[in-house]
């Protein structure tokens, strides 16, 4: 099998978690997700997998699985798929379930943007030559959405073969942003590199539909759409707490170490995605039209919509927080120095972590409550623009036990 | 072959506290931490039962701020009772909790952690906190409860934050009483204006869609949250099952603290903007419903500024530009979007203004709020 030849892998055993560290061209290649396929060649199945929900219910899913991964498992979402603009990719997708599937690329040119069907127990093979840099959903357009919310969806990050901004072809502005990253007065600091990068890939799921496609029930797209009440929100498939400290999910590094934040949205709901700490440059997103498209006239928000089957790429600039007073050429480890030695509910402040979560508050929700076990993540600031981290908190606990949250309702 | 499982990560032991923090957060309060000397006190308090109170005669229990300094009915209010500060502000806010614990989040000013106002990444107050930030950008915030949020925000417990900038030294400036300006103008407003940037406004509006489901106002402080176990944050035994916090089907609908049951199509008054002829009216807009909102307005005008920020202000909207849209041309937001708009009507009359309300998931038109605005001859 070809295989992009300079590559590592670093095994959490406890985990089951690969990363990738290598180097060289490879090295522009990064694996934000729990699990990621390297190289050009794929080979998925479709196939079926309970998976068990923040508060442990299993429920039915259509899923990927990626048949050279060591787990032997099915994904939800689908493995991150990589590519630089212009690879041949080659994909071999075998559909395992008892009806068709599909196997398709919103925005890729040719037969895989116009979607692929694959019939029970087939395998279909396809090449394409890898789009345009940007961020990509890979779904099975089948009964849509049906199909693709049930599970059958994962990302694909493309990157440009030359430049230093995320895009093959970016605006004017867009191009401007990434030449001020670590030049100007604004951003001091570092450029974006690659490896700084994080897709949060959001899902919603109403685990009725769920049962009646495992008990093998034709499900009516439109009675879908029409009754759709989810009941579980998700980020790269976790949720809560899960999505909150995964620190393939959190983007995490000094002042002056901006990310790319590749938001998806493969499930049902319009949500409101609001981020802690930074406004972020709204760098790339699929317009009302349903493009995708590198923005012109780039906001800078902190809440921006996302809408089921949309893109949207963000930049974080890791900038330090703008509203925090005192002298800006102070250190925050010497200016905010007692906040940052407190162990708060047995948690250091130190480093400083701020949320992102859905601002349409219903999606903080799991089971049709226990907030915030939802769609929610965050970002953390480990250390200073000099290069120095912050100290650790002082391992003594402070702060009371939250009695009258115990016990609920 | 039966499906496989695809499980939980494993949660390590040494992980349990910060899950468990995620859900049941300490309490804390006192002195500002790590102290600078303020230049703007503010106080508010958590929480107010007030009812709202529909044409028909129905009540819908609201949760509402009150600023302990204001004992009149201007203190508590839906929404909150804005927060008005100044540009380059130091500001020392006193919150208290009266009745449970809750948060204030400064939603869009970007503190420290234990200044952010989220339980689950830093405490939440039990008693009284003072919660220490500057306000460095001049533009449209927010301030709201960031405790089992979903709920508290719905109930009412959200405000905005105008941070004003300062009075610039111009003839126009004339008549302009110092910063924070006055409810309603006249005022300055930041806005790609070179070299000040800065625009003068005659009227100000504060136009706040919310979407109301009266099931969820029947609810107590902690409905549906999950029982914490320190020992086993992740027991599935503690997760509600029973709760609706994901269903929501709002009845009432609200702009700026008027709302309106669905079947009543009467023009929302307290929105409605009265201005004359060479006037600049600046609209701020601050969504607190969780449907998707599309606002029409009647008369061209120009979008300056987002989320606090102002386009093509250097350095942080270096890489934006104000829009200018057309009289109609609908304007899209969801929950917690901000913005803020420049009208100035060239001719007298009345010009209607519609917020679409539409389904988070169906995307279907629930209701439509109108409002005017209504221009006289100078």
């Amino acid at each position: 099998m070809k295989r992009i030849t300079r590559r590592g892998f670093i095994r959490y055993a406890a985990l089951g978690v690969a990363v990738f560290v290598g180097g060289g061209v490879a090295g522009r290649y990064v694996a934000p997700l729990k699990m990621t396929t390297y190289g050009t060649r794929h080979r998925l199945a479709i196939t079926e997998a309970l998976a068990q929900m923040v508060d442990r219910r299993p429920v039915y899913h259509w899923a990927f699985e990626d048949l050279d991964s060591l787990e032997h498992l099915p994904q939800m979402p689908g493995p991150l798929i990589q590519a630089i603009e212009g690879d041949e990719v080659n994909f071999s997708v075998t559909n395992t379930l008892r009806e068709a599937h599909g196997f398709r690329i919103p925005g890729v040119p040719g037969e895989v943007g116009a979607g692929i069907v694959i019939g029970p127990g087939e395998t279909r093979t396809f090449e394409f030559a890898a789009p345009v840099g940007g961020s990509y959903m890979y779904l099975d357009h089948l009964n849509a959405p049906v199909n693709r919310v049930l599970g059958l969806h994962g990302p694909m990050i493309v990157l440009p073969k030359s430049g230093n901004t995320p895009y093959s072809e970016p605006t004017p502005t867009v191009q401007s942003l990434f030449d001020d990253l670590g030049t100007t007065d604004f951003f001091p600091g570092e450029p974006w590199r690659p490896e700084r990068t994080r897709v949060w890939l959001f899902s919603s799921i109403d685990p009725r539909f769920n049962s009646m496609a495992e008990r093998g029930e034709s499900i009516d797209a439109s009675r879908f759409r029409e009754e759709f009440l989810p009941r579980y929100f998700t980020i790269n498939g976790e949720s809560g707490a899960y999505a909150a400290h995964n620190h393939h999910t959190v983007p995490s590094g000094r002042i002056g170490q901006p990310h790319l934040l590749r938001l998806m949205n493969a499930g049902m709901t319009a949500d409101s995605p609001h981020i802690h700490g930074n406004h972020v440059y709204l760098v790339a997103w699929t317009d009302l039209a349903g493009n995708y498209r590198v923005e012109d006239n780039v906001r800078f928000v902190d809440t921006f919509t996302t809408d089921p089957g949309g893109r949207m790429d963000w930049l974080l600039p890791f900038r330090r927080p703008p509203d925090i007073p005192g002298d800006p050429n102070i250190p925050l480890r010497q200016l905010v120095r007692t906040e940052l030695s407190l162990t708060l509910g047995g948690v250091g402040q130190s480093p400083l972590t701020y949320p992102m979560h859905g601002h349409n508050e219903i999606s903080q929700s799991a089971a049709g409550g226990n907030y915030p076990q939802g769609m929610v993540t965050g970002w953390q600031i480990t250390g200073d623009l000099d290069g120095v981290d912050f100290p650790p908190s002082n391992p003594k606990e402070q702060g009371g036990v939250n009695e009258e949250t115990h016990g609920g309702h | 072959m039966a499906p496989r499982s695809i499980p939980l990560r494993p949660v390590p032991p040494d992980e349990f506290p910060i899950f468990h923090k995620h859900v049941c957060p300490p309490t804390f309060g006192g002195e500002a931490i790590d102290p600078v000397p303020p230049t703007r006190q503010i106080a508010r308090n958590l929480l107010v039962n007030r009812d709202l109170e529909l044409r028909d005669g129905t009540k819908v229990p609201m949760w509402l701020f009150e600023d302990p300094d204001d004992d009149t009915e201007s203190g508590t209010t839906l929404p909150g009772k804005t927060v008005r500060t100044v540009e380059g502000d130091i500001v020392h806010a006193r919150v208290g909790a009266k009745t449970n614990t809750h948060t204030i989040h400064w939603h869009g000013i970007e503190p420290t952690s234990m200044n952010d106002g989220v339980g689950k990444h830093s405490f939440e107050i039990s008693g009284n906190f003072v919660y220490q930030f500057a306000t460095n950008q001049a533009g449209t915030f927010l301030y709201h409860c960031h405790k089992n949020t979903g709920l508290h925000f719905e109930m009412g417990l959200y405000g905005a934050v105008i941070v004003d900038p300062k009075k610039p030294d111009i003839p126009e400036a004339h008549g302009v009483p110092d910063p924070p300006y006055p409810a309603g103008g006249p005022g300055f407003v930041r806005a790609f204006n070179p070299p000040s940037h800065v625009v003068r406004y005659d009227v100000e509006a504060l136009w706040v869609p919310d979407d109301i489901d009266t099931r969820w106002h029947e609810l107590g402080h902690n409905a549906f949250m999950q029982k914490c176990d320190p020992d086993n944050p992740i027991a599935a035994e503690d997760f509600t099952q029973d709760g609706f916090l994901n269903d929501f089907r709002p009845d009432v609908f609200g702009l700026s603290g008027e709302a309106k049951r669905v079947d009543d199509d009467s023009p929302f008054e307290r929105a409605a903007v009265h201005a004359k002829v060479g006037q600049t009216v600046l609209i701020r807009f601050i969504d607190a419903a969780y449907n998707v909102n599309v606002i029409r307005v009647g008369l061209p005008l120009q979008l300056i500024a987002v989320d606090g920020y102002p386009r093509g202000v250097p350095p942080a909207g270096k890489y934006s530009r104000p829009i200018n849209l057309p009289a109609g041309e609908p304007i899209r937001i969801t929950a917690a979007m901000r913005g803020d708009a420049l009208i100035r009507p060239t001719e007298p009359g009345r010009f209607p203004v519609a917020f679409d309300f539409f389904h988070w998931v169906t995307g279907k038109r629930l209701y439509t709020a109108r409002t005017f605005i209504d221009v006289t001859a100078r």
